[in-house]
């Protein structure tokens, strides 16, 4: 913590004369101007000690034989392809990108509905929100999954299943960060806008929504993430060979490969392959956006 | 899009508008902050309203082009009854160029996009000829050359400029400037004041929102005093802050005036 506080190191002085006036804030460090320095060293010293400590005991401690053949059995996994692939990885791409146009188009009705002048919009808005935010997505899945057919006597496709359940959770989500982001452009720039002489729509179309648009492009980056992920969940519900996604493909092959973990590690390492470029893609914007986004 | 020549935005002729204001009222919530206000400025002649904050100065400002709905009373510009229920809003403010303490250029565009946009999407202008007058009016601002910047590239007094050069593109009949110098550093106020005063120069119609008495004392035709949501004293230039004859308007101008003489 210390360590990143320019006030607390000897940072370098202007000159001799700016020596006392500078010490006074310091207090300690003042009669010794080394202390700051010295004891970052030794901090510094004490995390390396304990991690190389750590590492030594791991490497003594496992049993690298078990971990081979159970964690890291490669070669026992190959059966999972290219099925893991063609069907599980596509299968989550295909559930992920659904939901998230659902969501998506569910996310912007329920921000113009915030932000309706007619009150009772508003209030269905919120309440929606609410309730979606606050249950968990597991019991939207298994409504949708064995609620729907037992009450109407209708079965859906499990990717509509999924389009729907993951899709009316995440509206909840995206909507109340597509409404932060439409708030969080000044209101002097629609004010100007319509001083000069624009209609109301146009200013939202040309000055105010490519601005919350660069604002809200890394949450809803991460929201694509978080659906990546939740739409794990499909699992609990009966699924055939061909709606199987990845953590169906790792679930099934912990008992059918006699590789241990492998399958669920071979999954894990798929996720990471949509979800990391993801989550550097946010970081991007975050970083561009910031430059722009005041006037 | 008949005289596509770049110069003739620059022309120092101005379609002059002038703004009458009758029976203004205003209230936010329990508080009244335009209480009857008449006010008019004829075309060409530049007006500084000046007067303590919390005054309804700004607010009066906002009345004229309707950012702000008067609770009753009139504003006519130019040809436009603004304050009927019927009118073009849109219309109206194509003839009213504004200009914030907080400049509100668009970020997202850079400064040649800040001149042109309205241009484009309001007056359907072509965007050769947007460019063209934009480039004109930024020249006139002293800003040629940074058309590719963004505003965050720029200084504040070079922002404000912009702004000024964005609400000139669209040929407006009348200026009103909220603050415009209040947000600046000290070096940049010159300049902007500099432009606005070249700008009264050319017979421009101005209502100014200022503290800067220096500038009112210099540029414009009459100073009207607001305090407390009404309008105290007002006259020309010379005589309401050289011989100010309420003793409001002199307390006021003791304390802006003399800030180092303040009573506690």
């Amino acid at each position: 913590m210390s360590e990143n506080q320019p006030g607390g190191a000897p940072v370098p002085q202007p000159g001799p004369d700016a020596g006392p006036a500078q010490a006074t804030p310091r207090g300690p460090d003042a009669v010794r101007p080394g202390g700051a320095r010295r004891r970052r060293r030794i901090s510094l010293g004490i995390q390396a000690a304990v991690f190389v400590a750590a590492i030594i005991a791991v490497l003594l401690a496992v049993d690298w034989q078990t971990v081979g053949e159970s964690v890291f059995n490669f070669a026992a996994v190959a059966p999972m392809f290219p099925d893991i692939i063609l069907i599980g990885f596509g299968n989550t791409l295909l559930y992920t990108a659904t939901s998230f146009a659902v969501g998506l188009v569910g996310g912007i009705v329920l921000a113009l509905m915030r932000m309706s002048a007619f009150p009772p919009y508003r209030w269905l808005a919120t309440v929606y929100t609410e309730f979606f935010r606050g249950v968990p997505a597991l019991l939207v899945f298994l409504a949708f999954g064995y609620g729907v057919p037992f009450a109407f006597g209708v079965q859906w496709p499990i990717p509509v299943v999924v389009m729907a359940s993951l899709g009316l959770v995440s509206a909840a989500y995206i909507s109340e960060t597509l409404r932060a982001g439409l708030q969080a452009v000044p209101k002097g720039q629609y004010e100007a806008a319509r001083s000069l002489g624009m209609p109301g729509w146009r200013a939202m179309v040309t000055i105010v929504i490519p601005q919350a648009f660069r604002l809200v492009l890394p949450p809803l980056t991460n929201e694509v993430i978080l659906l990546t992920k939740d739409s794990s969940l499909v699992y609990v519900l009966g699924l055939a060979a061909h709606e199987f996604e990845l953590t169906k493909f790792g679930r099934d092959g912990i008992t059918a490969l006699g590789a241990g973990l492998t399958p669920v590690l071979v999954a894990g390492l798929m996720y990471l392959i949509i979800t990391v470029p993801l989550s550097l893609l946010a970081r991007r914007f975050e970083s561009r956006g910031a430059g722009r986004s005041r006037s | 899009m008949t005289n596509p020549s770049p110069a003739s935005p620059a022309a120092p002729s101005v379609q002059a508008s002038g703004v009458s204001i009758t029976g203004l009222n205003k209230s936010f919530g329990s508080n009244h902050v335009l209480k009857g206000i008449d006010l008019t400025v004829a075309p060409g002649e530049v007006v500084c309203l000046i007067g303590p904050s919390g005054s309804g100065k700004s607010t009066l400002l906002r009345c004229v082009n309707l950012l702000e709905v008067p609770d009753s009373g009139t504003v006519t510009v130019g040809g436009f009854e603004a304050t009927d229920e019927d009118v073009d809003l849109n219309a109206m403010r194509r003839h009213v160029g504004m200009v914030f303490q907080h400049f509100n250029l668009f970020p997202h565009l850079t400064v040649l996009e800040n001149c042109t946009v309205a241009q484009v999407k309001v007056l359907h202008r072509g965007k050769a000829e947007s460019a063209d007058v934009a480039k004109a009016n930024l020249e006139r601002v002293g800003l040629a050359g940074m058309e590719g910047r963004y505003p965050d590239q720029l200084s504040g007094g070079q922002q404000q400029r912009v702004a000024i050069a964005r609400a000139l593109s669209m040929d407006p009949q009348l200026m009103l400037f909220d603050e415009p110098t209040s947000a600046l550093d000290p070096e940049t106020v010159g300049e902007v004041l500099a432009v606005m005063r070249r700008l009264a120069g050319v017979g421009m119609t101005m209502l100014v929102v200022t503290h800067e008495m220096s500038f009112a004392r210099e540029v414009a035709d009459r100073v009207v005093f607001m305090d407390g949501g009404v309008v105290v004293e007002q006259g020309p230039a010379a005589q309401v802050i050289g011989n100010p004859q309420q003793p409001r308007t002199q307390d006021f101008l003791a304390r802006v005036l003399n800030p180092t003489d303040v009573e506690f």
